[in-house]
């Protein structure tokens, strides 16, 4: 494997450089943008979750002192084009699509749906205006509920669909299922549900339009992944030439999945914008983030799982249904990254899954980190409850299903070879550091004190980027694009794509271009956010570390050459006897020639040079991910419950992961951390809930219950020293892992702590009520497993 | 419109503002503080928190008005110059944020606890900061920064350790 030309930042836990700037007040978030003449808009909002809208009174907002302007929905419509889903466009969602307009014109299809929105001198002002908007609803049944919305006879949220399905049944086959299951010893029926989730970051959406009337310009200041997907949308539902839009992003206070693009609101806030001559700005409150900012998973998943007496898994069969709400954006994407990553990195013989979308009166489906995470906890949840029926251990079971690391590797029954998995490792080592023999002695001891501790395994793989597909045509992700320059001031500028809203990637980009070009670390900028200087891209799907870190290795070097090249003719030096270190170019074993890169800038900007001599020190380069690779881990927790109460808590929380070369072990173990407590709070705290008229419960932080520093526990961290399979390129993403595998981890803990209530698990949503129901209800309730006709006989089957 | 006066950062600053106006708007909107967040409006996030007469206080849920005649520290004021105080430098030192935008409040209740409680444990200083919620971190990094700072103030240190 070749080696970063240096490696005195990558790899070391480097301060940030956004920090500074963080811990003393002084970033730069959307709502810090105060411009000239700026208005504020605020949205009025369906109190219903479905209605048509029979008509929408704004005169008495726009006689209010203080506001300048109040639009409709039908009054959008006119300043604007028609259009789908920018996103969903991009990502090629196939079928026919929701059809609907920025703010609600004929009708309203969940509680915080946008009717009309208030422009005004002062947010104060806006929301006063928008108490006096009048709407007349005609209320239509709600669809409250998956099962309703699969029922022929529920009202269609959209007209141009007909019904309430959003992505059709479909149903693909790997292996040979009916020979699979009719050869298994056993066959299990399960049904696990997940609910729904959401993103909360604490920052909420935002943006400020400013349109320039006399240069035709609008300029949106934005929190968003990607400031070109928001410029797209901007200019297709604006109709606006490309040239004319400009989308800024600056500091962005969380996201996970959430920003990317442009929201229904931000593209009203432009339209409004343009149409008053006015910088606008919008920035949600909190209801309405919890509201109507999107939201995500809702899924459930009939599961039938062949199996050996020995505890093989042999095949899955799943049919799942997911509830993609109201506008169902990238719920529709889902099902089909859950089938291609349902395997895991077991060696499945057959794989049967079907799934269907629906659409119901709820709030948007967006991204929420690791969209497809479900798999794995369906997967790790199955396994747990087969082994329970086998009376096999939790990592016995795991470590004899995962497939061995060969050469050629194995390939995923849906097509993915599993390149350099270090599954069964991680599973051992976690084994290990979390000592289940003494945990098991202890929690004997506990349990003969009336006390409940339990724990729980879990393991995943993440294609963060993937392997590189077998026909080796096309890198796993795509490519990522940079461009990099010396800049006079001797400053390696790299202008990239990447939105980072926590991601580090100011800091990180930077240890490896240092490295890689010859400058120390402070010496290297990272430009982000402007759609007038940065290359198209993206931070989502964890592939900023790969993709970019990648591009930004194989740039930084291709500067490196340019540069020693340029020098060369200055120096009358080969280029091959220069080298770059610590910020100078010098002959090799000279340090007397040492001239400061600055210099060398400062020549090609200024001298006069011949045809044969390239004086731009600049260069772009394109990345397509190398051989790719898999991020994967596995995770143990210890949790202790209070039977008397139902309350749980995680006592010890132990990961083992392998996201290849680490640019930034402290940033790492960041996203893992982070990742775990949101895994946390999925399960013991958070859930987008609604009631039977699809009316939302948990609009604020009294509800919607986040986990705090008492819930979460110290997160020990081990690294796995990973499999190479690029030459240069083997750091991987590590955004979406902790996420991922933790409610897994968690509720296969929980299990095992109330094993001997009998309690068995198929949710993933266990606040105290719960835990309780579930301990009162044991043993009555869920199933276990059936025996195939003329074998062995199973206990307790459904 | 009420004319309302208060030292912020030091500094005696005016206004005249409506009765309704929180504390953190008049911060972020007439004073040009934008460091202080709002994150909820209505008082569990704790990213708005700043320290009025010494005590930390939710920003969000306190009117301009209530606030004269005040001593106001935000965190624009914690060190002077944009330096950074012992408790940042320790935040910076143990990589204690992501996305940042939390970060202020935490900043402030952990200085005003600091204050108070010198000696804390770990558990106390979690206590402390359960009412901030930060959703990028899993605040382990958050706590580490607390305890560092915690340690470094008794030692009687404020720089900071060298990373690189």
């Amino acid at each position: 494997m070749a080696q970063i030309a240096a490696q005195r930042y990558t790899g070391a836990s480097i301060r940030r450089s956004e920090d500074p700037r963080l811990l003393t007040g002084r970033g730069r978030y959307v709502d810090d943008i105060k411009l000239p003449g700026m208005l504020h808009a605020a949205f009025v909002r369906s109190p219903l979750a479905h209605a048509r809208v029979l008509s929408v009174d704004v005169c008495a907002a726009r006689a209010l002192p203080g506001v300048v302007a109040a639009f409709t929905g039908a009054d959008l419509e006119a300043m604007t084009v028609p259009g789908p889903d920018a996103l969903s466009t991009l990502m090629g969602a196939a079928g026919p699509t929701p059809e609907f307009t920025l703010l609600a014109t004929d009708k309203v299809r969940f509680a915080g749906d946008p009717v009309a929105v208030v422009i005004a001198e002062s947010r104060y002002l806006a929301e006063d205006g928008c108490e006096l908007v009048e709407v007349d609803y005609d209320e239509l049944p709600p669809v409250a509920s998956a099962d309703f919305a699969l029922d022929p006879g529920s009202p269609p949220l959209f007209a141009n669909l007909g019904d309430n399905i959003a992505r059709s049944r479909s149903r693909n086959e790997f292996g040979d299922i009916a020979a699979t299951f009719a050869g298994a010893d056993r066959v299990y029926d399960f049904r696990i549900d997940v609910h729904r989730h959401q993103n909360v970051p604490m920052e909420g959406r935002g943006c400020v339009a400013s349109y320039d009337p006399d240069l035709g310009v609008l300029t949106m200041h934005a929190a968003t992944q990607s400031v070109h997907v928001a410029k797209i949308a901007v200019t297709m539902r604006l109709g606006m030439e490309p040239d004319k839009v400009r989308v800024l992003a600056g500091d962005i206070g969380g996201s996970f999945g959430l920003k990317i693009g442009a929201s229904r609101e931000e593209l009203a806030t432009a339209a409004a914008s343009r149409a008053l001559g006015r910088p606008v700005k919008w920035v949600e409150d909190r209801t309405e983030n919890l509201t109507a900012s999107g939201q995500a998973r809702e899924e459930s998943f009939n599961v039938r799982a062949a199996v050996s007496n020995d505890g093989d898994l042999l095949g899955l069969d799943v049919t799942m249904v997911i509830d993609t709400g109201s506008y169902p954006g990238m719920g529709g994407m889902v099902p089909a990254i859950i089938e291609a990553m349902l395997p895991g990195p077991y060696k499945l013989a057959a794989l049967g899954f079907e799934s269907v979308g629906v659409t119901t009166n709820k709030a948007p489906y967006v991204a929420y980190r690791g969209p497809w995470a479900s798999e794995t906890f369906v997967r790790e949840r199955v396994l747990d409850l087969i082994a329970k029926d086998l009376g096999l251990d939790p990592l016995e079971i795991r470590l004899r299903n995962a497939a061995p690391r060969t050469d050629p590797p194995a390939v995923m029954l849906t097509g993915r070879p599993l390149a350099g998995v270090t599954t069964r490792e991680s599973l051992e080592r976690v084994a290990k550091l979390a000592d289940i023999p003494a945990f098991r002695r202890r929690q004997a001891q506990a349990r003969a004190q009336g006390r409940y501790l339990g724990i729980g395994v879990a393991t995943f793989i993440e294609a963060a980027p993937g392997p590189r597909s077998p026909e080796g045509a096309s890198g796993p992700m795509g490519s990522e694009s940079m461009r990099l320059r010396l800049d006079e001031d001797g400053f390696v500028v790299l202008f990239t794509g990447q939105m980072p809203h926590g991601q580090s990637h100011q800091t990180t980009l930077a240890q490896i271009a240092a490295d890689e070009f010859g400058v120390p670390f402070e010496q290297v900028r990272v430009v982000v956010g402007d759609t007038d200087v940065v290359p198209f891209g993206l931070t989502g799907g964890s592939r900023s570390a790969t993709m970019t870190g990648g591009v930004t290795l194989h740039g930084a070097r291709r500067l490196k050459a340019k540069v020693l090249d340029f020098a060369s003719h200055l120096m009358e030096v080969s280029a091959m006897d220069l080298q770059i270190t610590d910020g100078n170019v010098g002959v090799r074993g000279d340090p007397a020639s040492a001239v400061a890169v600055s210099e060398i800038a400062r020549q090609a900007a200024s001298g006069e040079f011949g045809a044969d001599v390239d004086a731009r020190l600049e260069v772009e380069a394109v990345f397509d991910g190398g051989e790719g690779g898999w991020s994967g881990g596995s995770h143990c927790a210890v949790v202790e419950v209070d039977v008397e109460t139902g309350i749980v808590t995680v006592e010890r929380y132990v990961a083992v992961e392998d996201c290849g070369v680490l640019i930034n072990p402290a940033v790492v173990e960041g996203q893992i951390r982070g990742g775990v407590a949101q895994g946390i709070g999925a399960v013991l705290l958070e859930r987008s809930a609604y009631d039977a008229d699809g009316n939302f419960q948990s609009a604020t932080f009294m509800d919607y219950l986040l986990p705090t520093a008492c819930d979460v526990p110290r997160i020990e961290i081990e690294h796995l020293q990973t499999v190479p399979l690029d030459a240069d390129v083997n750091f991987r993403g590590v955004g979406e892992g902790g996420m991922i595998v933790a409610p897994p981890t968690i509720v296969n803990a929980i299990e095992d702590a109330l094993s001997p209530f009998g309690v068995r698990i198929y949710e993933q949503h266990l606040p105290p009520a719960r835990i309780l129901e579930l301990i009162a209800t044991a043993g009555s309730a869920q199933p276990s497993g059936s025996a195939q006709p003329g074998r062995s006989a199973q206990p307790g089957g459904r | 419109m009420t004319d309302i006066a208060m030292t912020v950062n030091g500094a005696t600053r005016t206004g005249s503002v409506e009765a309704r106006k929180t504390l953190a708007d008049f911060l972020r909107d007439d004073l040009d503080l934008t460091g202080t967040h709002v994150g909820c409006e209505h008082g569990v996030c704790g990213a708005c928190t700043v320290i009025v007469d010494g005590r930390a206080v939710r920003s969000c849920l306190m009117l301009a008005v209530q606030a004269a005649g005040s001593e106001v520290t935000t965190i624009e004021g914690l060190a002077p110059d944009g330096a950074l105080g012992t408790l940042q430098q320790a935040m910076w030192d143990s990589h204690s944020f992501q996305c940042g935008f939390c970060t202020p409040g935490f900043v402030m209740q952990a200085s005003a606890f600091l204050s108070a409680h010198p000696d804390a444990d770990e558990q106390q200083i979690r206590a402390a900061l359960s009412g901030n919620l930060c959703r990028c971190t899993g605040y382990q990094s958050i706590i580490d920064g607390v305890l560092l700072a915690a340690r470094r103030s008794r030692a009687g240190i404020s720089e900071g350790i060298s990373e690189g």
